[in-house]
Parts: structure tokens; C-alpha cells; sequence
């Protein structure tokens, strides 16, 4: 995969992120930017015929270690982050009734 | 010796785990033992090291250095650590009899700080984004700690508009490590003495650059500040507008520290921003109407006022923007515990609303107004000083200099207003009397005059700048103060006092979700004008 499609993943994902007023949508386009970086940073490392980074007998061509080691990190927190913002999610939409960026930042708090 | 570094990262990481697990009553007592014991610990490792912090530059895990996880420390890291310990223990001390009760809380509080103590010490570049990542996650719970609807919603503002930031300066970090093949800071300082200027190195620099904006709250990407800082809890406000916001102004200084071998460093594009910031921050602040959101959106116009002192290659000034980090995260942390204190005796954070605090509560008053002569750079305390250093850098560059005194004016008016609250009769009587608070602030204040009046050794102590060249105590300093607080006092009664309507329309103005994250795509893209195609 091209380095080139994987910035159009991350430009898919500004794109949901300046458009939607869904709250759920951007929560998933943050995702949709987090996969497009963590492609990135893989396809970097990649070359064609390039083996698993596994120490073994035959050690001739294999693919730069660290980017997967350091994505693993990414995703983990990535999960992290997308589980929060959902929990969250749910929160608002208990405290507001609504999943609309625009209803729920307009809207006085209730005295509970 | 140098593996009391991590013990600063992880000690605080283990008792706050140990206390969410526990069920004793008095936890906040452990909190605040091994608040003591960090400080024993970082004073150890200071003084140990002072001098020599070459050699603190350590590898976890025995991996090759280039891309193992290490940790170093220098005078600006090893300051930034002194600040923001202090800054916990004023919180904890602040929040002492809260925390009785709450473990959750005093778990998310003790676990940030370990984590910012190691962002503040890493040395490699992808442990700085994980760091930043960690502190971002834990302060989104804390602004939702007070489950209101008003906090779940900016919470998620606050996330959803930092993590893409986040990952932006994550793709400069990959862009740096397949130019150098090295995500370590002290060795890719060495490679970037003598780099080719390439477009990939710009553009690593310009998405760095466009992840820390966000942090650090510049210009068009702040929508998230007011929103975050004015619902948290007082304390955590407290703590989000001194430390963690700076933690975007840090990685701005190291950054730049690491980008000055390939040329970007000290670029009037970040004044201008700076100065923008400063402008948009008094702005918004002078329109106000809520005690914390006040406070809120002058973090931003102090940030304005960093920027515009470290954007320079003037020395003086860079170092008056150094120092005015401190001074802000000093006199900040207090307006926002003192505000916190009225706030909750007062029931409301209308400013119109409350009146007589002075009567009511002057031991608090008193810390306010020192808080409020602080940030407004009244002479003999510390705002002062870093204002006025940058101010003397300014002095002979025309619209620049003028900037910094219009910018002073709206500080000054805003403050006029936030004091309104003082006056009156004596409303209500004042039924908690919480010892805690009380001390948290005074040590605040104290520190305020302190480094008011004293501020040669500290700064020489830290990090090696003379001051004594500025003179700093004569009469036309004073004549200078007061000017400016007078065109203030005319400004609030002629304009803010009346509520004109150019004032209801910036109160009103609002920004949409959409467009806050398209408006920071369009800096972006004028970053990258400026430092790819322009220079």
C-alpha cells in the first residue's frame, strides 16, 4: 500500500471530523486517523519480500522491528481512547438526549 | 544514581494504584507521604546532578540508545520538575479533605503526575507522544469528575479535539525517525547540527509544531481551554491551567531546541501567533461573565505572552518567556484555588452575582488580589518580572512593543472587573472555614512575592541568566504600572461596565464543532505555507 493512500486515510478522516456533527461519527474518525497513522508508520518500515522480524536461522531480509513494536503501543492506546470518548458518549446522551454536537453545546446544563 | 529518574516516573504510579486498591480512610495521609518522599527524591537527584546533567542521560532495559526508551535531564526539565511537584502539593493540600473520601480521585491525581514527571524527562520521542497521550486520557476523566452533563460534554470536546492533534505530532515523530533512523532526542540533537534541509524535515517540524499548537492552546485551535478549564473542579483547573497546558509550551521549547541545529528555531511566525493568542485570549476574557471562564481564557493570553518572549533568538527574552512560565503556573494555580473557594461559599460564578468577599472572607481576598497585582505585572511581584524583561526586549520594535502594552491594558481591565467582587457590604456569612485551603493558597501567594523580590538568585540558580541589568525598581516602572491601570479603569467604566454591544456580540459568538477542527486544518496548512514554501 502506497504511503500516498494512507494520507488519504488520515485526510478521509479530518474530513468526518469537519463535517459531521454526529458525536459517535467523530469519535469514529478519530479511529479512521489513528488507522490511517499507524498504516503510515508500517508501510515506512515495509519493503516487497521483506520477512517477520523474528530472529531465526535464515536472518536476510527483514522488515524494520521498531514501527510494529511502537504501533502496538499506538493501538493500545488508541483502544484506550476510543472506549473513553464512546463511555462518554453514552453520558451525554443520558445527561442531553442527544448524540448532536450542536444541541448538546448549546444547551444549559440542568441543575440535577 | 541516575535510576532515581525513574523512580520519580513510577513512584507516584504505584501509590496511586495502591491507594485506589485500598479501603482505609486515610489515604490522603499516603498521598502526601509520598508526595514528601518524591520531593526528597527529586532534591536528591538535583543536587547530586547539579552542574553535570550530561550525565543523566540513562537507557531502561539495556537496548541500543538510538532506540531504546531513555530518560535525561537538563536545567529546563529539572525546573519544569521542582514546578510541578510544587504545584501537586498545593493540590493535594488543597483537596485534603475531599480526597478523604474520594480514592478515585486522588488515584487519577497521583497517577498524572507520574505520568507529566515522565514526559517532562523522556528522551525519546515516541515515550513523549505515549506520555502526552496518558496525560491527555487521565485529564479528560478528571474535567468529567464532577459527572455533570456540562463535564461529560467538554471532556469529550477536550479529547476529541486533542487526540487528532496528538496523532498529527505523531506522524512528524515518524517522519524524523525514517530521515534519522533515531527517535533519541540528545543523539538526534548531534545529527540535526549538520542536516540537509529537506521537505520531509519541514514538514516533520511543521506537524510537531501543529501537535503542541494544540496542547500548548495558540491561536485558532484554544476552543478547547475555556470549555475544559472552566467546568473541572477548582483544583484540577488549577492544575490544568499552571502545569498541564504548559506542557505544549515545554515540548515548543524542546522542539525548538532540537530543530535549531536545521534552522527553524525562533521564528517570527510563532510572535505573530503569540501575539494573536494574547490579543484573541483578552479579548474573550473581558467579555465574560463567569469567574472561572475569566481565569480560563487569560491562560490563554499568558500563553500569547510566552510565546511572543520565546519566539525570539534575543536571549533575554527567551528567558523572560521561561520565567513567566513559572510566574503564570504560580499566580494562575492561585486565582483559580481563590476563585474556587468563593465559588463554592458564594453558590454561583456569576462575577455580577457576587459582591462583598472582601468583608466576607478578607484572609482569602488578600491571596486574590495578590494573585490579581501578579498577573497584571503590578511592580514587587512576579509577573512583573518576566513581563518586564520581555517588554524590554520589545522596547525599541515598534508595533511589537505596543502589542505587549495594548495586551497589558485588556489584562489590567479584566482584573478591575474580576475585583468588583470585592466590594459591598458583608453579604453572608462565611461557615466553612477549611484550614487547607488556606495554607495551599498562602504558599501560592508567598511564592508570588517571593519570586517578586528575589527573583536574581533563582533565575542565576537555574538557569545561569543575569538580571541585574534590568532595573527594575525605579520610579517610572511605577509611573508605567499606573498608567496602565489607569487607562483600564477608563476602559471598564466607558466600555465593559455597560456591556456595550460589540461585548455581547464576542460573548455570543460561538464556534462550531466542525469548524473548530477545520479551522485547525487551516493552520496546518499555513504552517506548512510558512516553514515549507515560504522560507
Amino acid at each position: 500500500m502506497n504511503p500516498i493512500l494512507t494520507f488519504l486515510v488520515v485526510l478521509i478522516g479530518f474530513y468526518g471530523l469537519s463535517t459531521s456533527d454526529n458525536i459517535i461519527k467523530s469519535v469514529f474518525s478519530v479511529t479512521i486517523i489513528e488507522s490511517g497513522v499507524i498504516l503510515l508508520f508500517l508501510n515506512l518500515g515495509n519493503f516487497q519480500g521483506g520477512s517477520i522480524p523474528i530472529l531465526s536461522e535464515d536472518l536476510v531480509s527483514i522488515v524494520d522491528p521498531l514501527p510494529q513494536a511502537l504501533m502496538i503501543t499506538t493501538i493500545v492506546i488508541g483502544s484506550t481512547v476510543t472506549a473513553l470518548s464512546l463511555m462518554l458518549c453514552i453520558k451525554i446522551f443520558h445527561h442531553y438526549g442527544s448524540v448532536k454536537w450542536k444541541e448538546v453545546l448549546a444547551r444549559k446544563d440542568v441543575k440535577s | 544514581m541516575n535510576q532515581l529518574a525513574v523512580v520519580l516516573v513510577f513512584l507516584p504510579v504505584i501509590v496511586s494504584i495502591v491507594i485506589y486498591l485500598s479501603k482505609w480512610r486515610h489515604m490522603n495521609i499516603v498521598a502526601i507521604a509520598s508526595q514528601l518522599a518524591l520531593t526528597i527524591v527529586a532534591v536528591v537527584y538535583f543536587t547530586h546532578f547539579y552542574g553535570d546533567f550530561e550525565s543523566t542521560h540513562i537507557v531502561l532495559g539495556g537496548w541500543d540508545s538510538r532506540i531504546g526508551i531513555s530518560l535525561a535531564n537538563d536545567e529546563l526539565s529539572m525546573s519544569f520538575i521542582f514546578l510541578s511537584l510544587f504545584s501537586w502539593w498545593m493540590v493535594l493540600i488543597y483537596t485534603f479533605r475531599f480526597g478523604h473520601t474520594e480514592h478515585s480521585f486522588l488515584f487519577f491525581l497521583i497517577f498524572l503526575q507520574g505520568v507529566f514527571l515522565g514526559l517532562l524527562q523522556s528522551n525519546d520521542l515516541f515515550n513523549v507522544f505515549v506520555f502526552l497521550e496518558l496525560a491527555t486520557i487521565i485529564v479528560t476523566i478528571l474535567i468529567a469528575y464532577n459527572k455533570k452533563g456540562e463535564s461529560f460534554r467538554s471532556a469529550l470536546y477536550y479529547l476529541i479535539v486533542n487526540v487528532p492533534a496528538m496523532l498529527v505530532f505523531l506522524t512528524g515523530i515518524i517522519l524524523v525517525y525514517f530521515t534519522f533512523g533515531s527517535i533519541n532526542i540528545v543523539a538526534l540533537t548531534e545529527q540535526f547540527q549538520d542536516v540537509d534541509d529537506t521537505i520531509i524535515l519541514r514538514f516533520s517540524y511543521v506537524l510537531m509544531m501543529a501537535g503542541i499548537s494544540v496542547k500548548a492552546a495558540l491561536f485558532p485551535v484554544f476552543t478547547w481551554l475555556p470549555k475544559a478549564h472552566g467546568v473541572a473542579q477548582s483544583a484540577i483547573s488549577a492544575l490544568l491551567s499552571g502545569l498541564i497546558v504548559k506542557a505544549g509550551v515545554y515540548l515548543f521549547f524542546r522542539m525548538n531546541f532540537l530543530y535549531e541545529g536545521a534552522g527553524f528555531a525562533y521564528s517570527d511566525f510563532f510572535f505573530i501567533v503569540g501575539v494573536l493568542t494574547a490579543i484573541s485570549g483578552v479579548m474573550f476574557a473581558l467579555s465574560q461573565k463567569e469567574l472561572k471562564q475569566i481565569l480560563a481564557f487569560h491562560t490563554i493570553s499568558q500563553v500569547g505572552i510566552i510565546m511572543m518572549g520565546v519566539s525570539s533568538a534575543d536571549s533575554d527574552m527567551f528567558y523572560g518567556g521561561i520565567l513567566h512560565t513559572f510566574n503564570h503556573a504560580l499566580f494562575k494555580s492561585l486565582l483559580f484555588l481563590g476563585a474556587g473557594v468563593i465559588i463554592q461559599v458564594y453558590r454561583t460564578k456569576k462575577v455580577g452575582e457576587i459582591r462583598g468577599v472582601f468583608k466576607t472572607m478578607p484572609v482569602v481576598s488578600i491571596f486574590m488580589i495578590v494573585g490579581m497585582l501578579s498577573i497584571t505585572g503590578a511592580p514587587f511581584f512576579n509577573g512583573f518580572i518576566s513581563k518586564s524583561i520581555i517588554k524590554y526586549g520589545l522596547a525599541e520594535q515598534g508595533w511589537r512593543y505596543w502589542a505587549l502594552y495594548v495586551i497589558n491594558i485588556g489584562t489590567a481591565t479584566s482584573f478591575i472587573k474580576m475585583s468588583q467582587i470585592f466590594f459591598g457590604p458583608k453579604t453572608l456569612s462565611y461557615p466553612l472555614k477549611n484550614m487547607a485551603q488556606n495554607v495551599a493558597m498562602m504558599a501560592l501567594a508567598f511564592g508570588c512575592v517571593l519570586l517578586g523580590n528575589f527573583y536574581i538568585p533563582f533565575s542565576e540558580g537555574f538557569f545561569g541568566i543575569r538580571v541585574e541589568e534590568f532595573d527594575l525598581t525605579s520610579f517610572d516602572v511605577l509611573l508605567d504600572y499606573g498608567i496602565t491601570v489607569a487607562i483600564g479603569l477608563v476602559f471598564y467604566f466607558t466600555v465593559i461596565a455597560r456591556d456595550l454591544k460589540p461585548v455581547r456580540m464576542i460573548r455570543e459568538s460561538r464556534i462550531s464543532f466542525e469548524n473548530a477542527n477545520l479551522v485547525f486544518l487551516i493552520y496546518v496548512v499555513a504552517l506548512t505555507t510558512y516553514f515549507v514554501f515560504l522560507s
